[in-house]
């Protein structure tokens, strides 16, 4: 399947395209969005009538909460994941047991791809549970045969000790943990020499990081891309050759658009992402907009793997990448918002301390909520906090300010500060 | 009844220990051929494989401990090819070390083989959504009930543990109908959903749970099935078996210990002899089928009493009763298990503190605490206040460090910690069931 000739994969791709929509006409989004797009399934002849094909939004997606796009019975609905969403409550994600396999197979294509396989220990450092980064490469790991150590996230001191004891030959986190694990590595003055490969992904990173990662811990570094909505991560990987990432065609159809008029750019042309998965049955998204810039790129790889898409630059919307979870400036107004203590404007500011994120929000309390009682501040903050924490899922600095001290915007709001600059 | 497994789990008595005899024995030879540890053991006991003509000559083999663990660490008590390893987990060991066990393909179906008997045997199955609210990652109990959860066909929600009151949305708005955790993090569920205004019973799908990793009593149960409108079911196991392995049935009359996957024996601690069903004593293990670290005759720790009469429910595995307490000073903390070893051990590699300390353990609301007080040495006593605050800071962190659990510390005068002769008392535990 990954050196599948070009002709044969067209066709392959137009059969799974029909089946897609097929099986997305057991949601009533999409039959809504079918007729008024007066489309029906028998009108998608070849793989260039997927434009006639209406869009998905992640709000659309939203809007189904929770199970409203399934499109099987929840009897066949073996995992939920949840992901951020762009108000209080999360975007669910179902999955049947083909669905699980067909993950595990991609992640094993991965991993199979840079080297990877049965003599490999391997250290999965991202967290595990509601988010798919650990799952998804747990199953994967596991299905290729390597040891799993599923340390998850967090004791760094710990996790440098299993690398070290388990003779732990590849890892996979984001790639600002890395360099913290190496950092801390280095105070205890461990070399790491096991580890070979490392994993890096859930938030964007640059060549020069690449450098200083594979100097520092003496791996191979490979960018690795996806979302939940796909799945989640698998979507598209480097090989060794670590110029662009292929994009596995034979489960995804993928698309280049303008995410200001939604006209496909041609090939090369960088813009928004858009995805029409090919074997997910329980959410079929036809044309999912993922929000995510990127180019199809030309060249044929060395590899004689298919077409590669280029490494993640920035985003078509306002999404941030805090410590790999993705956070909506939208969600943080509608936590803010439900809080009458509070006023109607706040300022974010995304700093790096220690090579990880930090993310502080400076609140204007309401002229009622604020009383100057040194006491009801704290309370306050904790309480502001703690309602941030339970909806982003991500620890926050907050900071109180008095009524009126924050910028007033006129036009356009511009209420984030990203102080990282490139990682 | 319902049966996930019915050729096995109805099996008559006497087939079952048929069946038992013929898996120790190829168990027995097969460590004996493979693995120089228990070769050696064996032959310090004057046994050797061929001594084993029956099930009861099972108990002329050595015992094994957690030392035997630590003493072995990581790897060397494995008895599969490395490249056969798909799994590590690592829980606490008794001094710095953790334990580490590891899993071939094999290990993890029977894990999940018997979870999913377990879970069936409860009506659980198909058209549930189960909440996997243990710990994932290292510690067995998320991944272990998860992969259980996923083998019955249920829809498995693995929110693991923490962010409570999302955790409490995503229950009602999934209409989830089945939870795994520790006793006191359900509690605490629960207590967190009132303040959001949610009763669990009146407002949600929850039908039935799974409760485990750390010692409740039939009180606890009463109150949780009452408050929260929920069947409770004990589940038991420990990393060294696999993970949370064995639950209860629908009877609620003990935990059904799979015959053909482990061989259940109650030893009295002080004398190391084999007690007859219905006795109070430690619980060993045999792992009958395990791979990767079968564990023979494995001294858990765990005080708990045998019965092997057939349930009302038809199964015919021995089952054990509610665990009645440790054989050793092994504490349990919100669901981890810590020895005071480990802390005295941390504490030895910070130079500012001395050797002098002291656990207390207490419930703040559900949830278990853990303050460690610890005497300062008399040179950094002598110091700034500013830096009586690093070294707490310190200690506290190399404390969560090997613990994996937070941890309270209060650094203390030199001199003010009391001092024993004979067996030292350094544990005060305040909590009740």
């Amino acid at each position: 399947m990954e050196t599948i000739r070009p002709d044969e994969l067209a066709d392959l791709q137009l059969k799974r395209l029909k089946w897609t929509i097929h099986q997305a006409q057991n949601v009533g989004l999409y039959r809504r969005k079918f007729k008024e797009a007066g489309i029906s399934p028998d009108d998608i002849r070849t793989l260039d009538d997927v434009e006639k094909l209406p869009f998905t939004s992640k709000k659309e997606l939203q809007a189904g909460y929770p199970f409203g796009l399934f499109a099987v019975p929840m009897r066949e609905i073996v995992r939920v994941h949840t992901t951020s969403g762009t108000t209080g409550k999360p975007t669910v994600v179902g999955y049947t047991r083909q669905d699980l396999e067909n993950w595990s197979e991609l992640i094993a294509r991965n991993m199979t791809m840079i080297g990877l396989g049965e003599d490999d220990i391997f250290q999965n450092a991202v967290n595990y549970g509601l988010f798919t980064g650990g799952l998804g490469f747990h199953y994967g790991a596991e299905k290729i045969g390597a040891t799993v150590v599923p340390s998850a996230t967090g004791n760094t001191r710990r996790q440098i000790e299993m690398i070290e004891d388990f003779g732990v030959t590849a890892i996979h986190c984001t790639p600002s943990y890395a360099l913290h694990l190496a950092e801390v590595a280095e105070s205890m003055g461990k070399t790491l020499d096991t580890l070979k490969i490392g994993i890096f992904g859930a938030e964007p990173w640059s060549e020069s990081m690449r450098a200083e990662l594979e100097r520092r811990l003496g791996v191979k570094a490979f960018d690795s891309y996806g979302l939940s909505e796909m799945y989640g991560p698998g979507v598209a990987f480097e090989c060794p050759e670590h110029n662009g990432l292929h994009l596995w065609h034979d489960c995804y159809l993928a698309e280049i658009i303008d995410p200001k008029t939604g006209e496909r750019l041609a090939p090369g042309e960088r813009g928004e992402l858009v995805i029409t998965p090919l074997v997910k049955e329980a959410l079929p998204l036809v044309r999912y907009r993922t929000g995510d810039v990127t180019r199809l790129m030309d060249d044929e790889c060395t590899c004689g793997r298919g077409q590669k898409i280029a490494r993640l630059t920035g985003r078509s919307d306002d999404m941030l990448v805090i410590r790999g979870i993705n956070v909506f400036p939208s969600q943080i107004e509608h936590v803010l918002r439900a809080l009458p203590e509070v006023g109607e404007q706040f300022m974010v500011y995304i700093d790096r301390v220690n090579h990880l994120d930090e993310m502080t929000i400076e609140v204007e309390m309401s002229k009622a909520g604020f009383s100057g009682e040194l006491q009801d501040l704290t309370r306050m903050q904790k309480k502001i906090a703690n309602e941030l924490h339970n909806t982003l899922g991500l620890r926050t600095a907050v900071r109180l300010v008095e009524p009126g001290s924050l910028p007033r915007f006129e036009g356009k709001a511009k209420r984030v500060i990203d102080r990282r600059g490139i990682l | 009844m319902d049966c996930w497994n019915r050729d096995i789990e109805g099996m008559p008595t006497e087939e079952l220990r048929r069946l038992q005899y013929r898996l120790a024995k190829r168990l027995v030879s097969r460590v004996y051929e493979t693995s120089e540890f228990y070769r050696r053991r064996m032959k310090e006991q004057g046994v050797r494989p061929d001594d084993i003509g029956s099930l009861e000559d099972v108990r002329k083999l050595p015992f094994m401990y957690k030392r035997d663990l630590r003493d072995n660490y990581p790897d060397g008590l494995f008895t599969a090819p490395r490249d056969e390893l798909i799994r590590y987990h690592v829980s606490s060991g008794t001094t710095g070390k953790p334990t580490v066990v590891g899993y071939t393909k094999r290990d993890i179906e029977n894990w999940s083989e018997s979870l999913a008997r377990g879970f069936s045997s409860c009506g659980l199955g198909k058209g549930d959504v189960f909440q996997v609210s243990y710990g994932y990652g290292l510690f067995t109990g998320g991944l272990g009930v998860h992969y259980g959860a996923e083998k019955v066909g249920a829809t498995v929600l693995p929110t693991s543990v923490g962010n409570t009151e999302r955790q409490v949305e995503l229950m009602q708005d999934l209409h989830v109908t089945a939870i795994a955790c520790t006793p006191s993090y359900l509690i605490h569920m629960g207590e967190v959903a009132e303040k959001m205004g949610v009763s669990i019973k009146n407002d949600t799908d929850l039908r039935l749970g799974f409760f485990g990793a750390e010692p409740w009593s039939e009180q606890m149960r009463n109150r949780i099935e009452e408050w929260l409108g929920i069947r409770a079911y004990d589940i038991y196991g420990t990393s060294e078996l696999s993970g949370p392995m064995f639950t209860e049935c629908a009877e609620q009359k003990g935990i059904h210990i799979w015959g053909d996957l482990a061989l259940v024996e109650i030893v009295d601690p002080a004398t190391d002899e084999a007690l007859p069903a219905g006795e109070q004593g430690e619980l060993t293990i045999t792992m009958l089928q395990k791979e990767a670290l079968p564990m023979i005759r494995y001294r858990i720790g765990d005080l708990t009493t045998l019965e092997e009469g057939a349930c009302a429910c038809g199964r015919t595995h021995p089952r054990i009763g509610r665990l009645r307490g440790r054989v050793d000073d092994m504490l349990i903390i919100r669901g981890i298990n810590v020895f005071p070893s480990q802390v005295e051990h941390t504490l030895l590699e910070i130079p500012q503190v001395g050797k002098h300390f002291q656990i207390v353990v207490d419930r703040k609301g559900a949830l278990d605490t853990m303050l460690v007080r610890v005497e300062v040495s008399e040179e950094a006593f002598s110091d700034k206040i500013t830096d009586l605050m690093v070294i707490k800071r310190t200690v506290e962190h190399r404390l969560r460090g090997a613990l994996n659990v937070g941890v309270e510390v209060e650094l203390v005068e030199p001199g003010t910690l009391p001092r024993f002769e004979g067996k030292s008392k350094k544990v005060i535990d305040r909590r009740s069931l």
